[in-house]
């Protein structure tokens, strides 16, 4: 074991101490418990039992830690840490147990004494040579697991328990069998796969499509390409059903053009006779859910796929060609088969974001139902069948996670092409004719109904009833929008503005802090991080939704229906992307950079902040405003977690949606997508291309 | 700059250094002098630059002790170590223009900006980059980033300052006029210096020191020359500059120490007592090799007789690859001498100073 000396010659000052203050003063001035009303309505009454030294508790455990540190003999740098570790790590987990048998809620003081806890174990840790003795490093590591385990691990952990335990503790795997077998499931999970791998394919074969037609047929689209980049991370989940039935719905404008051609006295029908065709709701159920996704996932399949497509080497296809095969044969013997780990992982991701999906099969289910939306309806309501709800959710992560599993060894494996994100040199020979008249169809029919579903999103909010009256109107908005920020729209918007501002930052700084260590550093535990990061790709939103209520609803972490879990929740959704920016800024950024920096006398808190940081300016910013411009859109964990005082935009469109009125709810998220589009252009505007970019380390 | 009078030895007593369970480090004692320059040699995946990173503590050792001056540093962090280096990539920021790039490390310890604007103009002025100090990295050569980067580390005035293969990314005539000015730099201010380097005439030309590596130990230490004439080994041998290997037996003639080789020997004109008698291994430079016509009149005594395989002209020398009794010699001769065609029948003559005694 490498020992580390950081030792201080001033043992006042040495970190250990500093860190036993800090827990000591929030210990006196913090409440430890949570304040059921928040500490602003707390009453003194309830204010003085929240603090830890009103009576003997789980925090007298972290009181005797701090006292410890600060009074055990001062043994030299090599074996202090022992102490304070097992100290500090002791207590810790001590807390959580005693907290959990006493049904204390932890409250804000009671996370910074673990906090400080966490302070002690670092320092302590690092001492003993924990990530080449780095105490910020080590913290950080430290937090993350922590933070991975409290939230993602535990919540999991919890709707497994809520299927196998019953209420009073025992052991009882045959209620999981029953709700395994229990009525509708079979159907559901049926359903669930079915549509996965029927949008699967459909998304795939649009998205190998497109791409091939931006990179093969005509390279004039690149506009085009980054507005569906956009699109699908500006549009609220459900949007594009809701404006499926503006168009295809009873009341919507196929049915109304069908009605006066072929209705009763329709155009083409004579007088007095019956119409071949009246209003159905044909549009709810399988092919209203795959029309959805078909159109919210096709754009991110492309995304996967025209890397892909643009860096096939143009010598492989040329080879092919001089051997006398035929462009026909080229296409299906070469450049197919060198595509097909693209398409493989085009497909299983598209697999798991339809298995994900709440939104769509929510606004336009009728009575198809799938896992994501099972799940809510078992809670939701009288139901509040939270054993059926976590079977489903069990079922649902499986699935998933077999995906993204498949997906992950295909990628890691068998990949021909390097996706650099820039095209090789040289050029390509065209395309087989068939091929290029193919796609140049599919792209034009595309186009067209991409635009009138936006459009009649835009429009949806002007006129008094789609499909009913067309008249213009403004109404819409101002019932929204022109009440005064007590009503309406803005309550809503102003919290998932509130929201997604907070967690923004965070899951940022949360997502590049993972990706730093894991890529950068070698430690034990780092598989545990790894795994954890796995889970939150692989998680579909109702599934954290539907466990953070189970996990969350009581005592030691009492959370739900506080604000900070909504955040939070946030924090652990979009933190995957934060990831993977991270990770691929820092392949471009030379770790010896960061080494030049200590050896000039740094320290790691420094040299993180004053070069690491820097590089990754753009990687933090892209991070940012995907998670922003996400969580103003997400539904599928949140509509979990809202209340009445925590309404955000999507749920309260949602709301609109189920009380009928399209209107308003299209109105709103016209707005939405207006305001996310604008920010996302105000910020590639304001930061434009850094300097730090142009050089590439 | 001044002569840096603290400049500090540098000791490792019995260091390992593993990752995971790979011995990368194995066991080394060393001492390297204050002021010097040491370079450090060896093939890929020895362990030079985990050296390099031990003593400046981006790596921590497993197990020994490494020592600054007197001072035991094995569990300080890198940030806590009077240890600059410089970097095979130059790890410059690119973030920061030239200035900032050197004045990183005084602005770390919090001096004030007029008296590193100052310390940076000088320490840039000693690199030869005067008024450089407001262009970003992507606006210099190759080489101005290399000095902009030894500026970066001896602004520091640091204990000890290390080069990590400092020349590898520059062409061959800048190369050599990097290295003659490391070398003036660093007698200038007496800094102890590491320099790891492939080039073993680099490391021949700029050092007082030379360490040879082989997986992780020390095959051997010593000056230029020592380790050029005196190899210890086949390993060091060859490994710095050619040598043919030939097996022999050293024998006493008059007090001076002859290798037999059967039928034929060779001198060593060194006393038999300083060799030693019985069996020997001879290194021998194929510079100093020179071939002489079958017709050759004068003694061939201590000369090798073979038979000229192949030969080629590299613009300097004529290169010959010899027939010796099924061994296959490597001699280089001066272009200005005649050559031999193939096929040739010659007799080699071998200065004595080219031949190093190795006992295995
Ligand atoms: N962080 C690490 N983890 C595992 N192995 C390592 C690590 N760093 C170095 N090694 C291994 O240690 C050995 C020595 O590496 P080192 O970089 O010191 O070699 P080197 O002599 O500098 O080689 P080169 O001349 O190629 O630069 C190599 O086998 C290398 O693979
Ligand atoms: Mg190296």
């Amino acid at each position: 074991m490498t020992l580390v000396n950081t030792s201080v010659h001033n043992p006042w000052r040495d970190p250990v101490r500093l860190w036993s203050f800090f827990g000591l003063f929030s210990y006196f001035l913090i409440p430890w418990q949570g304040l059921e009303y928040g500490v602003f309505d707390a009453t003194p009454d309830e204010f003085f039992v929240a603090y830890g030294w009103s009576s003997i508790n789980s925090s007298t455990i972290a009181l005797a830690a701090f006292i410890a540190c600060l009074i055990r003999p001062w043994h030299s740098w090599q074996k202090a840490p022992i102490i304070d570790g097992t100290i500090s790590a002791f207590a810790g987990v001590a807390i959580f147990f005693v907290a959990t048998v006493t049904k204390e809620p932890l409250g804000y003081g009671a996370a910074l004494q673990i906090f400080a806890l966490g302070g002690i174990l670092s320092m302590a840790l690092a001492r003993r040579g924990f990530i080449q003795g780095d105490p910020f490093m080590t913290g950080s590591v430290l937090f993350i697991i922590v933070a991975i385990a409290i939230f993602v691990f535990f919540p999991v952990s919890t709707v497994f328990s809520k299927v196998l335990f019953a209420k009073d503790g025992s052991f009882t795997p045959d209620l999981f069998f029953d709700n395994l077998f229990s009525f509708g499931i079979g159907r559901t999970v049926w359903n669930s796969l079915r549509m996965a791998l029927t949008v699967g394919v459909a998304t795939t074969i649009l998205g190998l499509t497109f791409s091939l037609f931006v990179t093969r047929v005509t390279k004039r689209f690149h506009g085009a390409i980054r507005i569906f980049s956009i699109l699908p991370i500006i549009t609220p989940p459900f949007v594009i059903g809701l404006s499926l039935i503006l168009i295809f719905g009873r009341n919507g404008s196929v049915n109304d053009v069908l009605l006066m051609l072929f209705g009763d006295g329709g155009i083409f029908i004579g007088a007095g006779q019956d119409g071949w065709f009246e209003r159905s709701p044909y549009i709810y159920g399988f092919w209203g859910i795959f029309l959805a996704q078909t159109l919210s996932f096709t754009p991110i399949s492309f995304m996967l796929l025209v890397g892909m497509v643009s860096s096939i080497n143009p010598a492989l296809e040329e080879a092919s060609l001089t051997m006398r095969s035929s462009d026909w044969q080229t296409f299906r013997y070469v450049t197919i088969p060198l595509l097909r780990p693209g398409i493989a992982n085009a497909f299983l991701l598209a697999v798991i974001a339809s298995l994900a999906d709440f939104g769509n099969p929510l606004v336009l289910g009728g009575d198809y139902d799938v896992l994501a939306t099972e799940i809510y309806f078992s809670i939701v309501g009288a139901q509040l069948d939270y054993p059926r709800a976590a079977t489903l959710g069990i079922i649902l992560l499986f699935f998933s996670l077999v995906s993204f599993t498949i997906q992950r060894q295909w990628i890691g494996k068998k990949s021909y092409v390097t996706v650099t994100g820039k095209g090789v040199g040289g050029t390509f020979q065209a395309l087989p004719r068939g091929i290029v008249w193919g796609c140049t169809i599919i792209v034009v029919i595309w186009v067209i109904f991409t635009t009138m579903l936006y459009g009649s999103i835009l429009l949806g909010g002007f006129v008094v009833n789609w499909g009913a009256d067309y008249t213009l109107t403004l109404s819409h908005y101002e019932e929204l929008w022109t009440r005064g920020f007590g009503y309406g729209a803005w309550p809503s918007f102003l919290t998932t503005l509130g929201f997604a501002a907070v967690g923004a930052p965070l899951t940022a700084m949360v997502g590049l802090l993972i990706a730093y260590v894991t890529t950068r550093k070698q430690f034990f535990g780092r598989n545990v991080v790894d795994f954890g990061a796995m889970i939150c790709f692989a998680i579909p939103g109702t599934v954290i939704g539907i466990s953070y209520v189970i996990a969350f609803n009581t005592a030691p972490i009492l959370m739900t229906g506080s604000a900070v879990i909504i955040v939070i929740s946030f924090v652990f959704r979009n933190m995957p992307v934060g990831i993977r920016t991270g990770i691929s800024a820092l392949a471009q950024i030379d770790p010896s950079l960061e080494e030049a920096s200590l050896t000039q006398r740094a320290s790691s808190i420094r040299t993180i902040f004053s070069i690491v940081l820097p590089l990754m300016r753009p990687a933090l910013i892209s991070a940012m405003v995907f998670s922003f411009v996400k969580s103003m859109t997400t539904v599928s964990a949140i509509i979990f977690l809202v209340t009445a005082d925590t309404q955000v935009a999507t749920t309260y469109i949602l709301g609109r949606v189920e009380d009928g009125d399209y209107g308003q709810s299209i109105s709103y998220g016209s707005v939405l997508i207006v305001s996310m589009l604008a920010v996302i252009i105000l910020i590639d505007k304001l930061v434009g291309k850094s300097r730090t970019e142009r050089t590439k380390v | 700059m001044s002569h840096n009078s603290s400049s500090a030895k540098i000791t490792f007593r019995n260091v390992v250094k593993k990752f995971g369970d790979l011995s990368v480090i194995k066991n080394i004692e060393l001492d390297i002098e204050a002021g010097s320059l040491t370079t450090i040699l060896g093939p890929s995946g020895c362990g030079k630059t985990t050296i390099l990173r031990l003593i400046a503590g981006l790596e921590l050792p497993t197990s020994g002790q490494i020592f600054i001056g007197d001072e035991d540093v094995s569990a300080l962090s890198a940030s806590q170590r009077d240890v600059s280096m410089v970097f095979q990539s130059y790890a410059l920021f690119p973030h920061m223009n030239v200035g900032e790039n050197v004045g990183y490390g005084m602005k770390i310890q919090g001096m004030a900006a007029e008296e590193r604007t100052v310390k940076v103009e000088e320490a840039l002025a000693s690199v030869g980059l005067s008024g450089l100090s407001a262009r970003y990295i992507d606006q210099l050569s190759g080489g101005q980033q290399q000095r902009v980067a030894v500026a970066r580390a001896l602004i520091l005035e640091p204990k000890v300052m290390l080069f990590d293969e400092p020349l590898s990314n520059l062409d061959s005539k800048l190369r050599r006029n990097m290295r003659e000015d490391i070398r003036r730099l660093q007698q200038e201010t007496g800094i102890t210096s590491i320099y790891v380097t492939h080039d073993q005439s680099e490391a021949l030309s700029v050092s007082d020191q030379v360490i040879v590596m082989d997986e992780g130990v020390i095959a051997q230490i010593g000056s230029p020359h020592t380790l050029y004439q005196k190899p210890n080994s086949t390993f060091v041998a060859t490994f710095m500059g050619d040598a043919n290997i030939i097996d022999g037996n050293v024998i006493d003639e008059g007090g001076n120490a002859v290798i037999d080789l059967g039928d034929e020997k060779i001198f060593l004109s060194r006393p038999t007592g300083e060799v030693g008698l019985g069996p020997i291994i001879a290194a021998i430079r194929p510079e100093s090799m020179t071939l002489k016509d079958t017709d050759f009149t004068g003694s061939t005594d201590g000369m090798l007789k073979g038979r000229v395989i192949s030969q080629a002209y590299v613009g300097v020398a004529n290169e010959y690859s010899i027939d010796w009794h099924g061994q296959e010699l490597f001699c280089v001769v001066s272009a200005y001498l005649p050559a031999f065609k193939p096929g040739t029948e010659i007799y080699i003559s071998i200065d004595p100073l080219g031949i190093s005694p190795i006992h295995e």
